[in-house]
């Protein structure tokens, strides 16, 4: 059986401390308008970014449940 | 244990290869005219050639061997570090990347200048040269380690061969060449280690590729499968410390710091090119590559686990690439991907070569000169300075060589020059109250704190979460936390006990002005209404300036007005942009599908007789 620190605690540790990076970012970049919410493209990007952020923690938890499942 | 020299046709087909992207470098040397051609390419290519000849950059000879060493030992968590780069894309794309295009400085020491003093600049340079050249040093042992079994030649005399090979086409080339030159040998490279995946996946289902990749997969453990490594343990792989090493500082790092990298950025049309090509490359291309370098080691430790007797009992896993490859591939095709090793060789060491003459131009070469050069004297000094750097990285090589492993040596040197420059760049772009003595003190008060943490291991023990301390070799990845804490300690003390920079000396530095960069970059109002692109043919006309002239029709379609930004490019998109060029808006005529341009822009964008043109406007 694999315990959790070799399982979900590195998952959570990677997208909790990376997620404060990823957060800080991007509301520094909203907030000092360097991403322009107003600005459609921008909006797209804006999606982008958070697609990415979830596209990987997908990729990463996946992996993980299909491992668990032997 | 012995490697297999491989055969007579593998040994040509490197040899083919070689010749190859050599010719293909200087054929691409003839598009560079100026500095800005040699080092920035012109700012004139596409998202995808970007995209791709960065693939060729960050995929360096030691990937090879170092992943696939951990994908043998550790399974699928090998594949970590490919995986953990976005958390930074905001502050990389919507920071970092528009000041570097905007404010047009030509290397991270030229920011530190204008941002700092000369000062600072000094030492980011010295840092950074430091950085880059051991890097090319890292490179060429690698490779000629692999090779020197192929050809019986020794070590250091294949490191030169490696050495001159590479610098016949970055002398005459520089950057047009490198992104040319790149883009071959990404696709090669990306080619080369998906064949081995299925040659793998065949050989263990026996020809059969279906069988053999429920095989694969039935082999590994439930262990080998996670992509994760164990939170703290073993002390030399472990996912917390490789977080920090490499997860922030070596993301941050190689996005805000790898002059490499930053240059191709800089060599993107416009900022939302290069915003493609990096986003891209992270949510695409890293994945594929991760695969790309970890196979091997996958493929071996499958091997291993279901077909016990084929690989040797005494197999070290630094030797599981060639072993596997030897295994799976037959003659020929054995040769082929040791030739993506060389790829993977060439196109960092191109990279890094290029960026460190940028560097030595830029930074050393005319801030030393009091009269402004000539571009021809400086892309002289620019080639010349290109051997110099691999001459001084081929001296270096048997220092590197006189580590454990390759690993090792990569590692020390990340966790040595990385931190203070991290920081310094991090602290100077998003915090506007960070000054220049604060950042001075990040430099050597850091790197004296960082160095102490090298002989007191007791000062890195808090921050370890649980790391065993390997006696005699202390910690490892977990120091680069530790590195980080110092330095930015050092940077936030200095600052809040010095006086604030004034809101001049800082504008247009930091995060807080991006928006108003475009502004600033034009020279004027920003013309942000879209507009279409439209095809035209293309006239000279010698107006005696340096604008285009479009119909008034044609400008209308593009919604654009005299004196803003245009880019007119060959229509050919697969070019990737390399025939074109930046101009404004001239005042317009009257003949529609018509471009007015100047004999020297005709020669600086490579215009061809007969072909057509698109123009956008660009702002």
């Amino acid at each position: 059986m694999l315990d959790f620190s070799r399982t979900w605690l590195p998952f959570i540790y990677l997208y909790g401390v990376g997620g404060i990076a990823f957060l800080i970012g991007t509301i520094l970049i909203i907030k000092t308008n360097a991403l322009n919410l107003s600005s459609q493209s921008h909006k797209n990007w804006f999606i982008i970014l958070l697609f990415g952020f979830i596209y990987y923690a997908g990729i990463h938890a996946t992996f993980i449940l299909i491992a668990l499942r032997g | 244990m012995e490697i297999s020299a491989g055969t007579g046709i593998d040994r040509i087909v490197i040899l083919v290869y070689f010749a190859l992207v050599m010719g293909f470098g200087a054929y691409f040397g003839r598009y560079s005219k100026s500095t800005s051609d040699y080092f920035f390419g012109g700012r004139r290519f596409s998202w995808w050639l970007i995209t791709i000849s960065i693939v060729a950059t960050g995929i360096g000879s030691h990937s090879f061997v170092k992943y696939s060493t951990k994908a043998y030992q550790y399974g699928f968590s090998s594949t970590m570090t490919y995986m953990n780069d976005w958390f930074f894309m905001p502050l990389f794309m919507f920071g970092w990347l528009p000041i570097i295009y905007y404010t047009k400085v030509r290397s991270i020491p030229e920011y530190f200048e204008k941002r700092f003093n000369k000062t600072a600049r000094y030492l980011a340079t010295t840092m950074t040269l430091l950085y880059m050249i051991g890097y090319i040093a890292i490179q060429l042992l690698t490779l000629a380690t692999a090779l020197y079994r192929i050809y019986n030649i020794p070590l250091m005399a294949t490191v030169i061969i490696i050495a001159i090979a590479t610098t016949i086409y970055m002398h005459f080339g520089g950057q047009t060449s490198v992104i040319f030159t790149d883009l071959f040998q990404g696709l090669i490279l990306l080619f080369a280690g998906l064949l081995l995946f299925v040659l793998g996946l065949q050989y263990i289902g026996e020809g059969q590729f279906s069988t053999g990749l429920s095989s694969f997969w039935s082999y590994l453990t439930p262990e080998e499968k996670l992509p994760l490594a164990h939170f703290n343990s073993p002390p030399n792989f472990n996912f917390v410390g490789i977080f920090w090493q490499d997860g922030i500082a070596g993301s941050i790092g190689f996005l805000f710091l790898n002059q490499g990298l930053i240059m191709r950025f800089m060599a993107a049309k416009n900022v939302n090119e290069g915003r493609k090509a990096a986003a891209f490359n992270v949510l695409l291309i890293l994945p594929i590559s991760a695969i790309v370098v970890s196979n091997a080691g996958w493929i071996g430790r499958a091997i291993a686990n279901g077909m016990p007797g084929i690989l040797p009992a005494g197999l070290q896993p630094n030797d599981v690439f060639v072993a596997v490859t030897n295994i799976v591939a037959s003659p020929g095709v054995f040769g082929f991907i040791i030739a993506a090793l060389c790829a993977a060789l060439m196109s960092t060491a191109d990279t890094l070569v290029n960026a460190s003459s940028a560097i030595v131009v830029n930074d050393i070469y005319r801030p030393l000169m009091k009269k402004e050069q000539s571009e021809k004297k400086q892309l002289e000094v620019a080639r010349y300075a290109s051997i110099g750097i691999k001459v001084i990285g081929v001296l270096l090589v048997p220092f590197f060589n006189s580590f454990e492993s390759i690993y090792e040596a990569h590692g020390w040197f990340h966790s040595t020059f990385t931190p203070p420059l991290v920081v310094a760049v991090f602290l100077g772009i998003f915090w506007k109250r960070f000054t220049t003595p604060a950042v001075i003190a990040t430099f050597t008060v850091g790197a004296f704190l960082m160095i102490l943490g090298q002989f007191k291991h007791e000062l890195i023990a808090p921050f370890s979460h649980g790391i065993e301390l390997r006696p005699g070799k202390g910690y490892s990845y977990i120091g680069a936390l530790y590195n980080i804490f110092v330095c930015a300690s050092v940077g936030v003390i200095v600052s809040l006990l010095t006086k604030p920079p004034s809101k001049d000396k800082v504008d247009g530095l930091t995060v807080y002005d991006v928006s108003k960069l475009k502004a600033s970059f034009k020279g004027g109002k920003v013309n942000d209404a879209k507009g279409k692109t439209v095809i035209v043919d293309w006239e000279i006309s010698d107006i005696g300036d340096d604008s285009i002239r479009f119909s008034k029709n044609d400008m209308l379609k593009m919604k654009a007005e005299v004196g803003d930004l245009v880019y007119l490019c060959d229509n050919r998109k697969w070019l990737g942009g390399l025939k074109s060029i930046h101009s404004v808006y001239g005042e317009p005529h009257d003949t529609d599908g018509v471009v007015m341009i100047t004999k020297n822009q005709q020669q600086s964008g490579l215009f061809d007789q007969n072909r057509k043109l698109f123009g956008e406007k660009e702002m």
